[in-house]
């Protein structure tokens, strides 16, 4: 697998290096001097490409043709939409994957500009934060590609309606499958006599009904207060 | 019409003036407030303080009843992505962007988009000025690759046919020619008179194959 990085700017050092340890081929294009000093401590030499990356020559001479993927995360949403245009429609590039910088700029990340994948700093970062608050809160990981179903997480507040009930009695079927708990770390795959503990965070699949039959199932009664005392 | 203009640069601000004094309503936008003192005292259309990819900054412009739109701020990156954006999300009929650096023109010809690089064709423009004062461009098509130049017919081609001067000429092509007043379209019989202005379709290179010959004395 072969992967274009256009931006060598944190993001993309740290895609570079992450997908080289994976044994990926890897070349990050990058133009500012600033940068390159940089960069070139931080990345073996081969993987860098001198070069504006929205160039069509550039990324042309950078082995664009060859490439898989195309991820264009600069840090400026113009440049990571001209890279994925130009990528799909003058190089046939399979997959595009874009960095959004400001989300004031996210609606046009899409198949117009030839986006596949748009993945939005600002907005991940938000999502990750609410769910490091969330007071047992449901959280939807993914939606499931144009589908009503999601994958969702949440963890078991005490008090919770469904502690102590095994799966197979919480009539969840055809709405909701309970994929994985996670008990004090340890992630195990429930079976129908399975049942779930105040604390234990849980993987579920499920339709919009299902994720709310199972929140109801997960409500807490009442939230912890800023001393962790509990409301009366 | 209704035109919107993103980037009130020198550029910006000098065709925002034209397209107001055609009689068009034109809106400017640009991120620097402080750009729009650039604009000509005299302008009379809107200015929006905003970035030109924000959805709610083009819809406030009015893009959805727009005629045509020009981006024209001195990133090109910029330019073909907004012009793109009003093509390509709000189906503007026309739009142009402009090409600042022409090292980046790729970019915006890889969009398929109409443009202008200002830089490209007034470096051009002097050139061709300074090797051959006397010739005029009167028409200049895409970013200069092809120009229609007028020419005066010398004494020294005065009788002989247009074919005897075009004839050995490659990349350029007679368009008018032009004799008291009146405009012809000439053919390679057309006897010359000294004065007679000549509108020629031509390259650079055409051009200069031209003016030499011009400077020669017609084969007897």
């Amino acid at each position: 697998m072969f992967v274009l990085i256009g931006g060598g700017g944190r993001t993309g050092t740290r895609l570079a290096s992450l997908l080289l340890n994976q044994n990926y081929k890897v070349r990050l294009i990058e133009h500012r001097r600033e940068l390159l000093t940089y960069l070139h401590q931080e990345l073996p030499t081969e993987v860098i490409y001198e070069g504006n990356a929205v160039d069509p020559s550039v990324l042309e001479a950078a082995g664009i043709r060859e490439a898989n993927v195309v991820a264009a995360v600069t840090s400026e949403d113009a440049t990571n939409l001209a890279i994925c245009f130009v990528s799909k429609t003058m190089f046939e590039v399979p997959r595009t994957i874009a960095r959004v910088n400001n989300p004031i700029n996210a609606w046009l990340f899409n198949e117009k500009f030839k986006v596949d994948v748009a993945l939005n700093s600002a907005d991940v970062l938000a999502h990750l934060i609410q769910e490091e608050m969330s007071l047992g809160d449901m959280m939807t990981i993914f939606k499931i590609r144009r589908g009503s179903y999601s994958v969702v997480e949440e963890k078991v507040p005490a008090g919770a309606k469904a502690i102590g009930i095994q799966l197979k009695d919480m009539a969840l079927a055809e709405h909701c499958v309970i994929a994985a708990i996670i008990r004090n770390g340890v992630m195990t795959l429930p079976r129908g006599d399975s049942t779930l503990k105040e604390n234990d965070e849980i993987v579920a699949v499920a339709s919009a009904q299902g994720a709310q039959m199972l929140s109801e199932l997960l409500a807490h009664p009442v939230y912890p207060t800023r001393n962790g005392m509990k409301k009366e | 019409m209704n035109f919107i203009v993103v980037g009130c640069g020198r550029v910006g601000a000098e065709l925002c003036y034209h397209l107001f004094k055609g009689g068009h309503q034109v809106v400017v936008v640009d991120s620097r407030r402080d750009s729009f003192n650039r604009l000509h005292p005299d302008f009379r259309g809107r200015t929006l303080e905003g970035e030109g990819l924000a959805e709610s900054v083009l819809e406030r412009a009015g893009i959805q009843e727009a005629n045509g739109l020009a981006a024209v701020t001195n990133s090109d990156t910029l330019n073909a992505v907004v012009a793109h954006t009003a093509r390509a999300f709000y189906n503007v009929p026309t739009v142009v962007a402009r090409n600042y650096d022409p090292n980046l023109r790729p970019i915006i010809e890889a969009f398929g988009l109409q443009t202008v690089g200002s830089t490209y064709w007034g470096a051009q423009r002097v050139e061709e000025l300074l090797m051959n004062p006397s010739q005029k461009v009167v028409y200049s098509a895409g970013n200069g690759e092809v120009e229609i130049y007028e020419i005066i017919i010398p004494e020294s081609w005065n009788g002989k046919t247009l074919g005897d001067l075009m004839n050995p000429i490659k990349q350029c092509y007679p368009v008018a020619l032009s004799r008291a007043g009146r405009a012809s379209l000439p053919e390679a019989g057309t006897k010359l008179q000294t004065g007679d202005l000549l509108n020629v379709s031509s390259t650079f290179a055409g051009m200069g194959a031209l003016t030499e010959r011009l400077s020669k004395k017609a084969e007897a």
